[in-house]
């Protein structure tokens, strides 16, 4: 379950950086921890770039109403395996 | 990657502590479609927005809709028309609800008892022989007197290219009767003759407007960035346009790809149904559009793109205070 987490944690990273075209970071060195909102400036229109090829890659549901809490990666993550 | 704490010092991280948090979700009302003047380019007369749409005279209705935006999530009413204060009832059944901006010609004085901490931004087309050209009156001698003082209550200074050269003197008229002042520029929709903006008089506004910044912070709510992205139409080699305007009502667009821009936004007819195409006139050309607050959104809506370098960021900032200061979001 740990490794799951952990996989789907740098796949979440993985599609940030490709969807969102962000700069100078892989999918190893992306913090987890780190505030999408407060700290890379992710807004809810990238949000939802990213979340429908979440939506596509595992065939979940992310409610446009639980984006505030999706902050970090590893919220996402979190998120993604607890509806998979 | 670069974030915001790795390109803020302290001082610079806690003004953005201040403003990260906000989320300010506004949207636009035309309170009524009367008004008590008639200028000249002003966009809702001379594009026939006053006509698009049947004025909703029940308030009950107007509370019902209100008690609707705000489940929406809109926080704050930017209350246009017309003139709002013709009809201080509906402005008052959205002060009693939401954080309101009231936009004013200030020939009618907003009751400070019925609304005693309520945004009021004062219009203001120049001097004395701008306003009674473009006008018909001088304003400024009466909304001064009816808001001098008021801590809730600042100029919205819409500078003709007539006023390269005299803004100075308009600035310390306002900082002489105790209110601030906020800048903008005028499109000049109704293609009034001598009005049209020239690349060089840009230049030189830009000049001045930066000067009157730097000679009266306490009165001038104001930043650079601003300056530059109102004058050049340019921010981060991108040109301001229908491709990027953010303030095109949310339920229309259909632009793709599709811009930045500000969520839930709509500007809504007097009759509470009709929505209009943007917080402007939709018969405004959107290459020369000059609407200091689709500037203003312009920016802050496109913050990741300002995470770049820490001069980007600190503009983003700045601009983002401005927003805030004039819509009472935070203090002067």
């Amino acid at each position: 379950m740990a490794k799951d987490l952990t996989n789907i944690t740098i796949r979440i990273a993985e599609i940030m950086i490709n969807e969102l075209k962000l700069e100078d970071v892989t999918p190893e060195t992306f913090d987890p921890e780190i505030d999408l909102v407060d700290e890379v400036g992710i807004d809810s229109m990238d949000l939802a770039t990213v979340a429908l090829v979440v939506q596509d890659e595992y065939g979940i549901r992310i409610d446009e109403d639980d984006y505030p809490k999706l902050t970090t990666v590893r919220f996402i993550a979190e998120y993604v395996q607890e509806r998979m | 990657m670069k974030t915001v704490s790795s390109l803020l010092d302290e001082e610079w991280h806690k003004r953005y502590k201040a403003i990260s948090k906000l989320n300010i979700r506004s949207s636009i009302y035309d309170v009524t479609n009367r008004c008590n003047l008639r200028c000249k380019g002003c966009f809702f007369f001379s594009s026939d927005e006053d006509k698009v749409a049947k004025e909703e005279m029940d308030l009950k209705k107007w509370e019902a809709f209100i008690d609707r935006e705000k489940e929406r999530g809109v926080n704050l009413a930017i209350l246009i028309g017309g003139e709002p204060t013709i009809c201080l009832d509906r402005v008052e059944a959205f002060y009693n609800r939401l954080s309101t901006f009231c936009a004013t010609n200030g020939l009618i004085k907003v009751p400070r008892d019925r609304f005693p901490h309520m945004a009021v931004g004062i219009s203001l087309w120049g001097d004395e022989k701008d306003e009674k050209l473009l006008r018909g009156k001088d304003t400024f001698s009466i909304s001064s007197r009816n808001y001098e003082g008021d801590p809730y209550a600042y100029y919205l200074y819409t500078i003709t290219p007539k006023q390269i050269g005299k803004t100075e003197r308009i600035v310390k008229r306002i900082r002489d009767v105790g209110l601030k002042v906020h800048m903008q520029l005028l499109s000049n929709d109704e293609g009034v003759e001598e009005f049209f903006w020239t690349d060089e008089e840009l230049i030189d506004i830009r000049a001045e407007m930066d000067y009157m910044l730097d000679k009266y912070p306490d009165t001038v709510i104001s930043s650079k960035y601003y300056h530059e992205i109102i004058t050049t139409g340019k921010m981060l080699n991108r040109t301001f346009g229908w491709e990027e305007c953010p303030s095109v009502t949310e339920t229309i667009d259909r632009r793709d790809p599709r811009p930045k821009r500000l969520i839930g936004f709509i500007r809504w007819a007097s009759d509470l149904e009709t929505m209009h195409r943007c917080c402007t006139s939709e018969t405004r050309d959107c290459s020369t559009c000059k609407d200091g607050a689709a500037h203003m959104s312009w920016v802050m809506v496109n913050k990741r793109a300002h995470i770049h370098s820490e001069q980007d960021l600190k503009n983003w900032i700045e601009v983002y205070e401005m927003f805030a200061k004039l819509y009472q979001f935070i203090p002067w």
